[in-house]
């Protein structure tokens, strides 16, 4: 049983002696896992893991900037890898960059985890149980493999908060002029701070799950529905934007208990909507992060409640100007208001009707539930909700005869969109068709009218030009369930680690895609279809639930929610890509045995070697997702991005031909052995969708693949890249072991390519491979990296 | 087949996008008989063609044209399709952009051929952030000579096109220019 002892104790026989207890936790009896060689880690204390993934898979750089401006020594100009006045030089000045983006995505996610886990302990007790449902019991893989403690109840979370905050705060400091001198330990600093992130958003998710009692583990999760369109705008609508639940919950609850959540519309923007609707399944989702000026601008909402992370730094001025009033929430985003939190209900509500302020700062949750539906509805009555964008058609027409083609906007758009192409066409012909193309690829940054000289309103045109088609953007997402089953890793962790289930491909992330949103539908189909199992999270997973195929249904519609071949799971908010991870672990542990408890490098190089999951973010644009990416490198796990990922400046990526760099060491034969380079990449950017679907095929595959797993997987690789390249991929005979892994159908027209291209010896009697492989397919291969994982179970 | 006329004044070098600043040297903006020149010195120049080819057929025509010319082509991007159908032989197809520049930037590196590495790269048909990143990497780690032949300035390529967003037939001139230029096999 854990004890819990707090407080201070004065000892009776010794005089002036006091002994002040924090906590004791008595593990033995409940969790007789031996403590692993890496509890609690340190920054040191995994580097020689991070050393050996960095051998591997090389750090590639492209600079952004190339100089710096940190210091009041600078600008420096670093080009062409020069030092500066400090001594850095440009690689390991991106190097400390990346270190910093994915301290400040840590120190997101670690943060939201605070404020929940402090308000919910107070709210709950920090006694409340760890309670994830009847089918997990491995409730916090990240905590027990990282932290080394098996939490069960709120307030054991603790501990694995404050050693994240503390570790957040140390690699942090590395990045102060004068610290680091390596890329590779600036590298190893930025896994490690990732790895924190992952902390971070197990407490967050667990905190919530528990606390607010989400979904645990459900596959069957409710739909809801998803897209600009869904509200109803004969009803007064509460908007929420950002990641944290905790203001949206009372609103939800206020209303209910008054018997009037029908009355209203509650939706929401981004991850908090996600939690909002694990919370109550009649919340609607509005879109992602990237319709907060479409939903703005289209005077939609009657308040917005902002709290935290990802929201527009010009959320007032935009909510002000359309006659929204703002509650601000969180105390990362103030927004220069007033403090309202001492003040009574009466005086915020009425501040805010009256438009004696724009908004107000707020952060008693109890109290936004009462102010936001009352004045909300006093908004509602005020407003005219006929036009959206534009009063009239004349002045529509009016904005975009404004332009004057000066193609400013297209010098600054982050998709370099034909504005101007659209404006002259809407000019000369009235037709508004070029213009309304491009809505399904505006992330509405409104960069373009900043940089207007004639000052157009180009997102309303583009918005309005579109206007039917986004209104009819409309569709269901399956509500986050939270973590994986135990039960259901026990039933798919060997067919994962074997390869009769491909491989597990996880969409998460941002918005920021290359072209249009469909095309995330189309990669990801692609593989349910195949029967991989895809999990997705945050506005990857609100997407999805608002992308219809040619039959009006959307993937959650089409597939089922659980965690097996063929299955789409949303596990729900960006902190709940924790359980992606968690997953990942947990086959290590459950299917494999592999002890979890501090034993971080051990369960990675188990991930590296035999899990074939990849990451995939189409439109990555927070810090946040270079953490939890680089967290999942750390953990083994490839990440593939699409091209704007190149913006975070750094990628992981093997160079095949040299032999030297793949290697494991075979704890069956003992011998360190060359192995196939699978994974061949740990981070990389993709430019199109069919690079993508190619190269997610490619990246499930791994060196403890049986044969039938490798033949399963290399044939949808050779199909996939015959059906999206042309024609078969250029490095297939590089994963070919014997001709067990060779796909059944084209099984002899590829040995022939292989005897007649590539040199390699068939006995076509038999049909074997005689000479040829970089190693043969062994039944028995154990595959390693890590030394003292050797050595441990060689020594069995 | 049209060629650029002398006279034609060309538009300014505008980068793709404002904010793309360094302080190193930015391309030069050139006219395609630089380009040609820089193709006919090279001992093993290469095309590396990107996704733009699946949605502007006219890029595959001039991709294909440069490989009737004898240059080889690096297929990225999903662009191989298209150039099959068409009977060109890529290098590679199913190499990233991302994986080029990586082995590009390895001193030990000899080319998807084996034949050495790429001493002159161009780059057609490709989403104008994504390439000006690996442009950047080019400039600053590496000595090869990188040209980008799209309608986008390319400020990081030695070599670039100058701004031909508003006048896509000047962008096929010069493209043509390039090509009759370059001479063949």
């Amino acid at each position: 049983m854990a004890l819990n002892l707090k407080g201070s104790f004065v000892l009776d026989e010794l005089k002036n002696v006091q002994i002040t207890i924090g906590k004791i936790l008595e593990e033995g009896e409940e969790w007789d896992e031996p403590v692993g060689p890496t509890p609690m880690p340190g920054i040191a204390d995994l580097r020689k893991w991070d050393h050996t993934l960095l051998e591997r898979y090389e750090p590639f750089y492209a600079p952004m900037q190339d100089f710096c401006t940190l210091c009041t020594m600078g600008p420096c100009d670093l080009s062409s890898n020069k030092r500066g006045a400090c001594g850095i030089d440009l690689k390991t000045a991106k190097a400390r960059l990346v270190t910093i983006a994915c301290s400040i995505g840590a120190a997101a996610h670690t943060a939201h985890a605070r404020h929940m886990l402090d308000y919910v302990i107070e709210q709950f007790g920090e006694d409340t149980p760890i309670d994830l449902g009847p089918d997990v019991n491995v409730e916090a893989p990240n905590i027990r493999t990282i932290i080394g403690v098996r939490p069960r109840t709120l307030g054991d979370l603790k501990v694995a908060l404050e050693w994240a905050e503390r570790e957040i705060v140390k690699v942090l400091h590395s990045t102060h002029i004068g610290n680091e001198e390596s890329l590779i330990d600036y590298e190893s600093k930025a896994m490690h701070v990732s790895m924190c992130d992952h902390i971070g958003m197990e407490v967050a998710d667990i905190a919530q799950i528990v606390a607010f009692n989400y979904p645990k583990a459900e596959p069957d999760t409710p739909l809801v529905d998803a897209g600009f369109g869904v509200v109803d705008r004969t009803k007064p609508v509460i908007v929420v934007v950002g990641h944290n639940v905790m203001y949206a919950r009372p609103v939800m609850d206020y209303l209910e208990e008054q018997g009037r959540l029908d009355e209203f519309e509650i939706t929401g923007l981004c991850c908090t909507v996600h939690d909002m609707t694990r919370y109550n399944a009649r919340a609607k989702v509005f879109g992602p992060i990237s319709y907060q000026l479409r939903v703005i601008r289209a005077g939609l909402p009657d308040i917005v409640i902002s709290d935290e992370q990802c929201i527009r730094a010009d959320l007032l001025e935009a909510c002000s100007l359309m006659g929204i009033p703002l509650i601000a929430t969180s105390d990362a985003a103030m927004r220069g208001l007033p403090d309202a939190t001492d003040w009574p209900v009466e005086k915020i509500v009425s501040a805010l009707i009256n438009g004696e302020v724009p908004g107000v700062f707020l952060s008693d949750p109890e109290k936004i539930g009462q102010v936001a539906p009352i004045v909300a509805e006093e908004v509602f009555r005020k407003k005219d909700r006929t036009k959206l964008f534009f009063k009239s058609d004349d002045e529509f027409r009016e904005e975009i005869a404004k332009c004057t083609q000066c193609m400013n906007c297209v010098f600054t758009c982050p998709h370099s969109l034909r504005i101007d192409q659209g404006m002259a066409h809407a000019q000369k012909t009235g037709d508004i068709s070029k213009l309304a193309e491009l809505e399904d690829r505006c992330i509405a940054c409104m960069k373009c009218e900043q940089a207007c000289p004639k000052k157009i309103k180009i997102i309303n045109v583009i918005m309005q030009s579109n206007l039917q088609n986004l209104y009819a953007k409309t569709g269901m997402m399956r509500v986050g369930r939270g973590p994986i089953q135990d039960t259901e890793i026990r039933k798919v962790g060997q067919p994962i680690v074997f390869g009769q289930i491909p491989g597990v491909i996880a969409p998460v992330g941002c918005v920021n895609y290359p072209d249009l949103k469909d095309d995330l539908r189309e990669i990801i189909e692609e593989f349910l279809r195949r029967k991989y199992i895809v999990v997705t999270s945050g506005c990857h997973a609100m997407d999805i639930g608002m992308l219809k195929d040619e039959e009006g249904k959307t993937l959650y519609e089409k597939y089922p929610g659980n965690f097996d071949a063929g299955g789409l799971v949303n596990v729900g908010a960006c902190v709940a890509d924790s359980h992606i991870a968690g997953a990942a672990i947990k086959i290590a542990n459950i299917f494999a045995m592999r002890p979890l408890r501090g034993n971080y490098a051990e369960i990675a190089d188990y991930a590296l070697n035999r899990i074939g999951a990849v990451g995939f973010s189409w439109g990555p644009y927070s810090h946040k997702a270079a953490s939890i990416a680089t967290g999942f490198n750390r953990l083994g796990v490839p990440v593939v991005v699409g091209p704007h990922g190149t913006k975070y400046r750094r990628a992981y990526i093997g160079k095949p031909w040299k032999k030297e760099k793949w290697w494991v060491y075979d704890i069956k034969t003992g011998e360190k052995t060359y192995i196939e380079p699978a994974p061949d990449a740990l981070l990389i950017s993709v430019e199109t969708k069919e690079e993508a679907i190619v190269q997610l095929a490619k990246l499930t595959i791994r060196p403890n693949d049986t044969g039938m797993g490798r033949q399963i997987k290399l044939t949808h690789y050779l199909e996939l890249s015959k059906k999206y390249l042309g024609r078969y991929p250029d490095d297939w005979p590089i994963y070919v072991r014997s001709e067990a892994d060779l796909p059944l159908r084209t099984k002899d027209e590829l040995l022939k390519i292989l005897e007649d291209e590539h040199g390699w010896k068939i006995d076509w009697e038999k049909k074997k491979i005689l000479e040829g492989p970089i190693r043969p397919l062994d039944p028995g291969f154990n595959p390693t990296l890590v030394e003292e994982v050797f050595e441990k179970y060689s020594r069995k | 087949m049209a060629q650029v006329k002398k006279e034609e004044k060309y538009p300014i070098a505008k980068r793709f996008d404002i904010a793309d600043v360094q302080v190193s040297r930015e391309a030069q903006a050139v006219k395609p008989e630089v380009i040609a020149r820089q193709i006919k010195r090279a001992k093993n120049p290469v095309l590396v063609t990107g996704g733009y080819l699946l949605k502007e057929p006219e890029l595959v025509d001039y991709a294909v044209k440069f490989y009737e010319k004898g240059l080889k082509i690096i297929a990225t991007g999903g662009s191989s399709k298209p150039l099959i159908e068409r009977g060109v032989e890529p290098l590679t197809v199913s190499y990233t952009l991302h994986h080029f520049t990586q082995y590009m930037l390895d001193d030990e590196w000899q080319g998807f051929d084996g034949n050495g590495k790429y001493d002159v790269v161009l780059f057609l048909g490709f989403i104008p952030y994504y390439l000006s990143r690996m442009l950047s990497a080019l400039k600053h780690f590496s000595k090869v000579t990188t040209i980008s032949i799209d309608q986008f300035y390319q400020p990081h390529a030695k070599f670039s096109f100058t701004n031909l967003t508003r006048n896509k037939e000047l962008h096929y001139r010069m493209l043509d220019e390039i090509i009759n230029l370059i001479g063949g096999e």
